[in-house]
């Protein structure tokens, strides 16, 4: 099956965008003349295999794809086309390259192409090795992926913890110029609502671009109703919490990236074990957009059900004649046999780790967590897990939760879980926890919490929820809906007036903004009015809500977000952009400095 | 921020470097421990530093008298889990002594110490 997910059903015309990545990138190929090696930042790899196939980049001339090393480049081809990231360690490599080349008597032509942009600190590091005059160099500008229907990736990595930690904001100029370009392909947003500190810039960076280089009115009616920024610091609950979905479990045990997940080929029932195999997961598989967002206790039934109902089907089709048409539908269904199989294998592989106690007290201690209730208990346990040398992301993610919900720990106990961890896992995750601190995941106590005011007015613990036949968001987490998709449902519905107490306790600014299809009338605008348009729908069609996480979101929100879009009353559809998909581990690993 | 890179370049050849020549590695921690003690707020890196140079130095120590390069650069609990499972239980102790190991994590260690070694007879004495 093919790994490209199919884009037809999208309620915005996706396609197109993917369309002009893959022109965009032929274009580069067709400047180049002869047989190329195409050398990738292995970052990209993943990117890459959703915009096109190699088949086509192989008409294009392509003779070999292959991930940057250190090692010199062993080709008889004259052309190496580079494309990279604008990372330094990638530049090096590039240097390295030319001067063993030349070192050899090799004559090349070069081409870098940045991703999406180039940057002065690379050049710079080009024009230090002397190779700067070898290359030619360009812009690939790749600042969308579309990685689903309704789904879009930035493809920041680093964006949360470079503006938290390193105050590096340009990737906050990087996500406005993705949303400037999008307005090119489906008109000026006229609603804008942010939360946070960096949503509320990147509004302003998107204004000012607006103002440069203004969105012309002749692209329409604008497609995209509704603007909804919201940084990841917002809400640092809810990546934390373990995904309970079918695709969010699928994420936390085996990582999904670029919506595909790596396995050992024994899991999907292969002979070849050892052997790993990438298992595409995206919507063009019908059965994997039914149980993708489903809590995964209601997925195992649905998957035996399915499984029972053909095994009826079989035993009639092989005792009663059939008419011929009868035997066609038997047929029709066995087409989705094998991703029955893909899907059952799954689902077997996760049971093994959702059925562990340890996986299941987990769960529990982060509803106590949650309910901000008994701080006893949750210190001890998870002192507990310190002391038992648990793999240190589980702690950090329990030990970040507790230390929100309760706005920083006593000095006290701060001390000595900071203590317990540096001898338990040694001494270099200090770094790590300098920069939990800096980041306000995991401090000292300053001021008394408000969560329990958060948890009780937005509704976050919710107690008997039903998964099978769910009415609230919280199925997702089993009981906890999620703080960030609280703000977006309470955003959409009636902007952040109604909640604006609540809104006020939570970190950073939050703006809204009206805007019109000419330059300098963007006004501030507290009024309702923005609401009265929104009810309306464009054309007979539902109008659509952009909704960004700056910082990245995790796959149970992005359920969360279907859920609300398809309950009955909704009159919107709800496309996802994210710096990057997240979630509790990923996001850590970003403060855990990589050592060499 | 000064005292923040020298952090930094006190970690980098630590985590670089896997020669039995720990003499400037532990000189570099101390030198941490000493910016981090220059102001008040860094108690906890100032005390953290200086506990991680003693740890080294303990190691170093445990690594020539074994004869088994096992010991430095893991954590103080992996330490004392090592010595447990190896059987040398008085310098086990001697570690828990130096560092003041709560009690708790102790007998968690030496629990699973005693169980990944097999010692049954160890267990039901404790």
């Amino acid at each position: 099956m093919a790994q490209i997910p199919s884009l037809d059903n999208a309620p915005l015309n996706l396609t197109s965008l993917r369309e002009q990545s893959r022109k965009e990138l032929i274009n580069i190929l067709k400047n180049i003349r002869g047989r190329k090696l195409l050398l990738v930042d292995p970052k990209l790899s993943g990117s890459l295999n959703l915009i096109t196939q190699f088949s086509l980049l192989k008409e294009h001339a392509v003779e070999n794809l292959r991930h940057i090393l250190g090692e010199p480049i062993q080709s008889d081809c004259r052309s190496i086309l580079y494309l990279v990231r604008s990372e330094i360690n990638l530049m090096k490599f590039i240097s390295s390259h030319i001067q063993h080349d030349v070192s050899q008597g090799l004559q090349r032509e070069y081409f870098v192409y940045f991703v999406p942009r180039r940057t002065v600190v690379c050049e710079k590091i080009l024009e230090e090795a002397k190779v700067h005059q070898m290359l030619t160099i360009g812009e690939y500008p790749l600042y969308t992926l579309p990685l689903d229907e309704d789904v879009l990736s930035f493809e920041l990595d680093f964006a949360y913890k470079e503006c938290q930690i390193d105050g590096d904001t340009s990737s906050l100029w990087h996500i406005a110029k993705a949303i400037h370009k999008l307005e090119f392909s489906f008109g000026l947003i006229p609603n804008v609502r942010a939360k946070g500190k960096a949503s509320t810039k990147v509004v302003d960076i998107l204004n000012r671009m607006h103002r440069e280089n203004a969105v012309g009115s002749d692209v329409g009616v604008p497609e995209i109703n509704t603007l909804i920024l919201l940084d990841r610091e917002v809400d640092m609950i809810t990546p934390m919490c373990s995904q309970l979905t079918y695709e969010g479990l699928l994420d936390e045990f085996f990582h999904i990236n670029n919506g595909s997940v790596e396995l050992d080929a024994s899991i999907m029932g292969s002979q070849q074990s050892g052997k790993k195999m990438k298992v595409p997961l995206n919507s063009s598989d019908k059965l994997y957009k039914e149980i993708r967002d489903l809590n995964f206790e209601v997925v195992v039934q649905v998957l035996r059900q399915k499984a029972t109902s053909m095994k009826q089907d079989y035993t009639e089709v092989t005792t009663q004649s059939q008419t011929v048409s009868e035997l066609k539908d038997f047929v029709k269904k066995l087409n989705s046999l094998p991703e029955m199989t893909k899907h059952i294998n799954l689902a077997q592989e996760l049971s093994k780790h959702t059925t562990k106690p340890s996986f299941l007290g987990r769960l529990d201690i982060e509803h106590t967590i949650v309910d901000g209730q008994s701080y006893e208990i949750c210190f001890e346990y998870i002192e507990e897990i310190i002391h038992k040398q648990e793999p240190i992301g589980n702690v950090l993610r329990l030990l970040v939760m507790f230390s929100i919900t309760n706005a920083g720990l006593p000095k006290k106990h701060f001390d000595y879980f900071r203590r317990e961890l540096l001898h338990s896992y040694g001494f270099e995750h200090m770094t790590t926890l300098r920069n939990l601190e800096k980041a306000g995941l995991f401090k000292k106590q300053e001021s008394k919490s408000n969560w329990l005011t958060v948890k009780r007015a937005m509704q976050l613990v919710v107690d008997d929820t039903d998964t099978a036949n769910p009415n609230d968001i919280a199925y997702v987490f089993s009981g906890y809906a999620p703080l960030s998709i609280r703000l977006v449902q309470h955003a959409i519905r009636s902007g952040w007036r109604a909640i604006e107490d609540i809104v006020k306790l939570l970190p950073g600014p939050h703006m809204e903004l009206k805007r019109e299809g000419y330059p300098n009338s963007s006004v501030l605008e507290t009024q309702q009015e923005g609401l009265a348009n929104l009810d309306k729908l464009v054309d007979g069609r539902r109008s659509l809500v952009l909704v960004v996480f700056i910082g990245g979101v995790t796959f149970a929100e992005i359920s969360a977000l279907r859920f609300l879009s398809s309950q009955e009353g909704m009159a919107y559809d709800i496309i996802i952009a994210t710096t990057k998909m997240v979630n509790g581990q990923t996001l850590l690993e970003g403060f855990m400095e990589i050592m060499p | 921020l000064l005292w923040r890179e020298s952090w930094e370049q006190g970690k980098n050849p630590l985590a670089s470097k896997g020669s039995p020549i720990h003499g400037p590695r532990i000189k570099l921690v101390e030198q941490a421990h000493n910016l981090f003690s220059e102001t008040k707020e860094h108690a906890f890196e100032s005390k953290a530093a200086e506990e991680h140079a003693k740890l080294l130095r303990v190691q170093h120590e445990l690594e020539v008298s074994t004869k088994r390069p096992l010991f430095v650069d893991s954590s103080v609990s992996d330490t004392i889990r090592t010595c447990i499972t190896l059987g040398y239980e008085q310098a086990a102790a001697k570690v828990r002594a130096e560092f003041k190991v709560p009690e708790k994590r102790w007998y968690w260690l030496k629990l699973l110490a005693l169980a990944a070694k097999g010692d049954w007879d160890g267990l039901e004495k404790f």
